[in-house]
């Protein structure tokens, strides 16, 4: 499900270091015209064609997973897999609304604390063995274990008190009401306990042959080349419509798109290059290849050091929040492909404050704030000073292509208004162990990749400053800490709106950050794959990929090389 | 000679030592561990979990008590296992009880890189020097004029761009050689033959590529070691004698033109068992340069440590055979060694 999702998130975090070559080669060959396919077989493409099963579906990740137990692997390049091969309780269905995947229902007590799961019956796992709570009880112990070292055991922690009372049933008990509990289960995939207990979950064989309860089931995964998964006939959610998902790890995103072109892989994740110029300027591309775009749970922002002067003055805060062109930044680093912000949640859900709107571009009232806060350009050089001293910092970010081209068009409205800015990128691990952890910074760039659950505690309250936590811009703010408790505790998810809501007006109007861009996630699947929803829902592109399907006439006759016969 | 070779091979201990000691506190002046890679930067994860780690790691000790952990476990040749890749061996296969057979990290990427280098080593060494040797036969004229062009356009280009270049016309415009890996995902059901043919298909790119980028060095060695023998007395006398110019110069020339290119080759060790980061990348090959650069992105210290021990013996292993060829072939040498 999440291939998509992973493959731009990817592909939008590396450096596009080669892409220019790819354009290069794009525009210089755009006269002549390489046909891998006859004008026939394109024309097949655009047929409508019955749903049907089998068929194999290639696609390419630049990260090869260290395993498939994603609770110990835990980066996205292993999610994306094992979504294929583990189920969860529970899952968000097109429109980002929980339904069960593993149980038919589920209840919250009256107190709000405790959470019963009733299994589906029959569930079985890919060796025939029967899954049942023990197993969901099992792989609890096993994420919470004081031996697991789970980046996610966090969640799990908190469960007090886990209980099987018969085959069927599973409930947790927390010390108080936990309202992102459920997305917590809708994230742990289950594993199967006949196979592991008694395993170090760290160097288990398990983790490259593993047996899951979805779609698929593991056939090879042979080491840097690819792995190979094929449908899993006892699947306990039915039958996924396409054979085979082949995964070739090809860490380049050049030789990606050439292995795209030249239709020896099905999809791929694209950067706005791709998307908005190379693709749409070559016909035969554009006739094979279905263009998709959507929003993620994440965005760019700009964060300011609020333990240091004068960050900690909102006025100052506002006012570089108006000097900043943020459409500018959206048009010429993103080529168009993202939106404006004006709260941390994903535009067009339930969470995402339909009322407020983002800081426009307004450089005359940023000026009119810095001049209230004590900023005036006494000396005559174009750059304000307040005690003597000149509004200069440092703009810090990671060696990420469009935030550093972020930086520098930020860097020149910011002189516009009288504050001089340097650009400086650094090496990630270096970023975080010098900068972040030790709270040595002024301004930062950076992003958020968020789950799907509102709770933001951990960036934002006030008690999540210690090194290595996550509020490191020091943000201290009691009626948000006040909006983050209650949110955290109400499992209504109406009155949980609201309570959201209002933390990003509060957000909004304080400006800790200044939100830059929430950014498409772009993606381009072979029009040989039929059923995908266009445009896409909430969930995003790949919310159904067990219903896509690869009608027989478009299939490859040799998976992995070319040629799509023609009748 | 034995005394020498036994008196060669102890140094090479304190010598390993010492890179080892070196590499070791290098890596660890790098700010940052395993801890905090891009992943770890996910407000799901707690500051607890990746405490624990480094706990686990000894990433907490400091970093001389590290070192010795790492050397106790090396007298046992226990390269330990990787932190990111899900506690894979770094170096030679373990089994565990069940009889799972988990292959090392290094014994699956060195005979991928090995392979491809060696074979381009061979293609430039084949075709370097007959070019070498007509451009010095031919030294000034256009022959020459038009080697050094050629070798200076390969060396000037960029191994990457070329490499995409030829990708994109041999694989995607005329679709005859596949574009990336190393083999095809059917590789499985082929026979025999066509496993072969499928194998030489996807390492045609990859091997000719580097070797005709590099081609400029190795024949500028020969065409100089050839001019500077052309000079010598014995070529004259040589020619002198009335032999015919074949005989001159590959009977006699040659040989003695070719024995600086046994340095070149001991040289090149290294660079054969590193492999190249952006040619792995590129055409997604599993071999050393692509392994080193990850695990030094991912801080993923025991992969480090691995590569850069058995690079580094490696590499002095490779330094003595090319000293023991060069007094072979040499008997000025050899007579030196026997005195010293």
């Amino acid at each position: 499900m999440k291939i998509l999702a992973f493959l731009t998130n990817q592909f939008l975090k590396r450096n596009a270091k080669f892409s220019f070559i790819a354009t290069c080669l794009a525009l210089s060959a755009c006269g002549d015209s390489s046909q891998n396919l006859s004008q026939q077989a394109l024309n097949n493409l655009n047929k409508s064609y019955p749903s049907q099963s089998g068929g194999t579906l290639l696609d390419a990740t630049i990260g090869e997973p260290s395993g498939l137990i994603y609770m110990v692997a835990g980066e996205s390049a292993a999610g994306a897999i094992s979504s294929n091969i583990f189920n969860k309780l529970l899952k968000y269905d097109k429109n980002l609304d929980l339904e069960g995947e593993l149980v038919e229902g589920w209840q919250v007590s009256s107190d709000q604390k405790t959470i019963t799961f009733k299994l589906k019956p029959n569930l079985k796992w890919s060796d025939g063995k029967p899954l049942t709570s023990a197993d969901v009880l099992w792989t609890w112990q096993a994420v919470t274990d004081e031996k697991t070292r789970s980046p996610y055991a966090s969640d799990f922690q908190l469960v007090k008190k886990a209980e099987t009372p018969d085959a069927l049933t599973f409930s947790v008990t927390y010390d108080q009401a936990y309202a992102p509990a459920l997305d917590s289960w809708a994230g742990l995939q289950i594993l199967p306990k006949h196979l592991l207990q008694g395993q170090d979950l760290h160097t288990t064989a398990f983790a490259r042959k593993p047996v899951g309860s979805n779609y698929y089931k593991l056939d090879s995964w042979t080491n840097g080349e690819n792995i190979k998964l094929s449908r899993n006939p006892s699947s306990v959610l039915g039958q996924a419509k396409i054979d085979n998902l082949v995964t070739r790890i090809i860490p380049d995103s050049s030789a990606q798109f050439l292995e795209l072109m030249a239709d020896n892989i099905d999809s791929m994740g694209l950067d706005p290059i791709k998307y908005a110029r190379i693709i749409p300027a070559r016909p035969e591309l554009k006739q094979k290849l279905a263009l998709y775009k959507e929003l993620g749970n994440s965005y760019t922002y700009m964060g300011f050091n609020l333990k240091r002067k004068p960050y900690d003055d909102v006025r100052v805060r506002k006012a570089i929040n108006y000097a900043i062109d943020k459409q500018e930044i959206i048009d010429g680093v993103y080529l168009g492909l993202g939106i404006d912000i004006a709260s941390p949640y994903k535009p067009g859900t339930r969470w995402s404050n339909p009322d407020l709107k983002p800081y426009p571009y307004d450089p005359q009232k940023a000026k009119v704030l810095l001049k209230e806060a004590g900023f005036v350009d006494s000396d005559g050089d174009g750059v304000l000073e307040r005690d003597g001293k000149p509004f200069s910092f440092e703009i810090l970010t990671n060696q990420n292509k469009e935030r550093e081209k972020s930086a520098v068009l930020i860097q020149r409205r910011l002189k516009n208004v009288g504050i001089q800015a340097n650009v400086r990128a650094i090496e990630w691990a270096s970023f975080i162990s010098r900068f972040i952890k030790t709270g040595d910074f002024d301004v930062v760039i950076l992003g958020w990749g968020l789950g799907l659950d509102p709770d933001q505690f951990n960036i934002w309250h006030s008690s999540q400053q210690a090194p290595g936590q996550f509020n490191f811009i020091g943000y201290n703010n009691p009626s948000i800490d006040m909006l983050l408790e209650q949110g955290r505790t109400e499992l209504n998810p109406d009155k949980r709106q609201k309570i959201y809501h209002e933390f990003a007006r509060v957000l909004l109007e304080d400006s800790p950050i200044v939100y830059l861009s929430a950014g498409y996630g772009l993606s381009a699947i072979h029009k040989r794959v039929k059923g995908i929803d266009n445009p896409a829902p909430p969930a995003g592109v790949g919310w159904n990929t067990y219903d896509w399907y690869i009608p027989e006439p478009l299939r490859r006759a040799v998976p992995g090389r070319t040629e799509i016969s023609t009748n | 000679m034995l005394k020498y070779l036994i008196k060669r091979v102890l140094w090479m201990i304190p010598l390993l030592i010492g890179i080892s000691l070196i590499s070791f506190f290098i890596m660890h002046l790098a700010p940052g561990d395993i801890t905090n890679n891009e992943a770890s930067f996910n407000p799901k994860t707690s500051e607890e979990s990746r405490q624990k780690l480094r706990e686990l790691y000894n990433l907490d000790k400091p970093v001389i008590v590290q070192y010795g952990l790492w050397l106790k476990r090396m007298t046992t040749l226990d390269f330990g296992n990787s932190f990111a890749s899900h506690q894979k061996p770094v170096f030679w296969q373990t089994k565990d009880k069940d009889g799972n057979v988990t292959k090392g990290m290094i014994q699956e990427a060195l005979p991928i890189t090995l392979m491809i280098n060696v074979l381009g080593l061979i293609i430039t060494l084949t075709l370097a020097t007959p070019l070498g040797i007509i451009a010095a036969r031919k030294y000034g004229l256009w022959q020459d004029k038009s080697i050094t062009l050629f070798n200076f356009i390969g060396f000037s280009i960029p191994g990457f761009w070329l490499s995409l270049l030829l990708m994109y016309w041999l694989g995607v415009v005329n679709n005859w050689l596949p574009i990336s890996g190393l083999h095809s995902i059917n590789y499985e059901s082929f026979d025999t033959w066509g496993k072969v043919k499928d194998s030489l298909s996807h390492l045609f790119l990859p091997v000719v590529i580097p070797s005709v980028t590099g081609l400029a060095g190795i024949t500028l060695f020969v065409k100089n070691g050839m001019l500077d023998v052309f000079h010598q007395d014995y070529i004259t006398t040589a020619r002198a004698k009335g032999l015919s110019e074949h005989q001159v110069v590959y009977t006699h020339a040659l040989r003695n033109a070719l024995l600086p290119l046994i340095t070149i080759i001991g040289l090149s060790i290294p660079g054969l068992i590193g492999g190249s980061v952006i040619a792995e990348t590129i055409f997604a090959i599993p071999g050393m340069g692509k392994l080193f650069f990850d695990a030094v992105m991912m801080r993923d210290f025991p992969v480090v440590m691995g590569i850069l021990t058995i690079g580094s013996a490696l590499t002095l292993i490779g330094n003595l055979i090319a000293d023991i060829a060069y007094a072979w072939a040499d008997p000025r040498v050899r007579r030196g060694v026997m005195q010293s």
